[in-house]
């Protein structure tokens, strides 16, 4: 039997980072295999999946394959007009993503490939290619069961979590957690008492609910790409500071975490130092949470 | 003078969110019905229209803008006044409503005046 792992193929967020100072960790963008019994699982098509497709078609083992999209940002869907596959009459590849239709699913990944801004439209793929219905609230695709919730992200945005193997995996690249906290802490000035207690009632209630969301994960692989003093800046922008996302991870007791999305500004030293901080933040909370960064070609055994 | 009651609904998955919209409309005359998903909202949208519908984005069961893009497809809600409730004051999530029509886009927390006035200025 082939052996089941994940493996990530892009690691930053926004855009690539294809920089010396950044390769340790790696510069691609989005893109991560759920490889399960010789049944294959893409999450995300960023640039990332350009090097995993030129691999399938080196490896020529599968043939059959679904790409589960978040949200279609650039970042997330740009290797698909590179994606080898596509392009080759064996393959099987299938679409899942957040839209009314698969209509709609298509029209959005059809509209990065059209004139000018690239040469080549989908109508060139000649990959027998299939969009699932979106109304489906579960897909299961081999051993895997895999169900969806919405992220706190610019736009229609999906966190995916997968149950396979006895384990649980739950992939949420970009999402900007705790945010009404932080909307209450910032903009409450001017409440009676009475409301106050209400919105510490609604913040502890939307806590619960966005910790709910990766309870007891096995493998939590989760958008960490601002620092606290970056997260300053760039309240708003729709992604994590990852120290809110060690302790929602601890709060949830999630078995193991990868720290995801790197901001494509933050060199290897960087990220080193994020991990170490994150390190620091379990330690002190005497947290059997173990916390990882997602660095390309990284691969984690689900055997 | 009509003594009949408006109906304003609420979607959001957040109890203490309708415990603060209930105290916040409880000197007004309007009847507010409160859902803590689309799915069971959409079982008293499908033969009702309010006067007033405040939807949150995060839903357990299907995104707010998604939902909404669904509802404005029945002809009975093509022009239901709707207001957005969200934690994230996202530009795109902006653009978005503001293609499907919503009156106003709130960001959490609002006081419990904040509300009443909406509901003053939309329920005539």
């Amino acid at each position: 039997m082939a052996k089941s792992y994940i493996r990530f193929w892009g690691v930053r967020g926004s855009y690539s980072a294809p920089f010396k100072r950044c390769l340790d960790t790696g510069g691609n963008t989005p893109c991560v295999e759920i490889n399960v019994d010789g049944h294959l699982l893409i999450c995300d098509a960023g640039s990332g999946i350009i090097p995993l497709g030129h691999q399938l078609i080196a490896e020529d083992k599968n043939r059959e394959l679904l790409i589960l999209l978040t949200h279609f940002h650039w970042d997330h869907i740009s290797g698909l007009p590179f994606f080898a596959p596509a392009f080759h009459p064996k393959y099987n590849i299938n679409f899942f993503g957040p839209g009314e239709s698969k209509e709609i699913v298509k029209k959005y990944i059809d509209d990065q490939m059209k004139a000018p801004y690239f040469p080549v439209g989908t109508e060139e793929w000649v990959a027998n290619i299939s969009y699932i219905d979106t109304k489906k609230k579960s897909i299961t695709y081999g051993p895997m069961e895999i169900s969806y919730y919405s992220a706190y992200h610019p736009g229609i945005t999906y966190g995916y979590k997968i149950n396979v193997k006895n384990k649980c995996i739950v992939y949420i690249p970009d999402n900007e957690c705790l945010s009404l906290d932080k909307e209450i802490r910032e903009n409450s000035e001017g409440f009676n008492n009475e409301e106050i207690d209400i919105l510490e009632e609604m913040n502890r209630e939307e806590y619960k609910a966005e910790v709910n969301t990766i309870a007891d994960a096995d493998i939590l692989i989760h958008d960490a790409q601002y620092t606290p003093e970056d997260y300053k800046m760039k309240k708003g922008w729709g992604h994590s500071c990852y120290t809110d996302v060690i302790n929602m991870a601890i709060d949830a007791k999630v078995k193991k975490l990868f720290l995801f999305s790197h901001d494509p500004s933050n060199d290897d030293e960087m990220i080193l130092k994020i991990h170490e901080g994150a390190k620091k933040i379990i330690k002190d909370r005497n947290s059997s949470l173990e916390c990882f960064v997602s660095k390309e070609s990284l691969e984690v055994s689900l055997d | 003078m009509s003594t009949h009651k408006r109906t304003a609904v609420l979607i959001d998955d957040n109890e203490s969110s309708h415990k603060f919209f209930l105290r916040s409309v409880e000197n007004l005359s309007i009847d507010l019905k409160a859902y803590r998903s689309a799915d069971t909202a959409m079982k008293f949208l499908n033969d009702n229209k309010p006067s007033l519908l405040f939807l949150n984005i995060i839903l357990p069961d299907k995104n707010g803008l998604a939902f909404l893009s669904e509802l404005r497809k029945l002809p009975l809600h093509a022009k239901t006044p709707v207001i957005i409730l969200t934690s994230n004051d996202y530009s795109q999530d902006r653009t978005v409503a503001s293609e499907l029509g919503v009156l106003d886009f709130i960001v959490k927390p609002m006081s419990m005046r904040t509300i009443n006035s909406i509901m003053l200025d939309y329920i005539k």
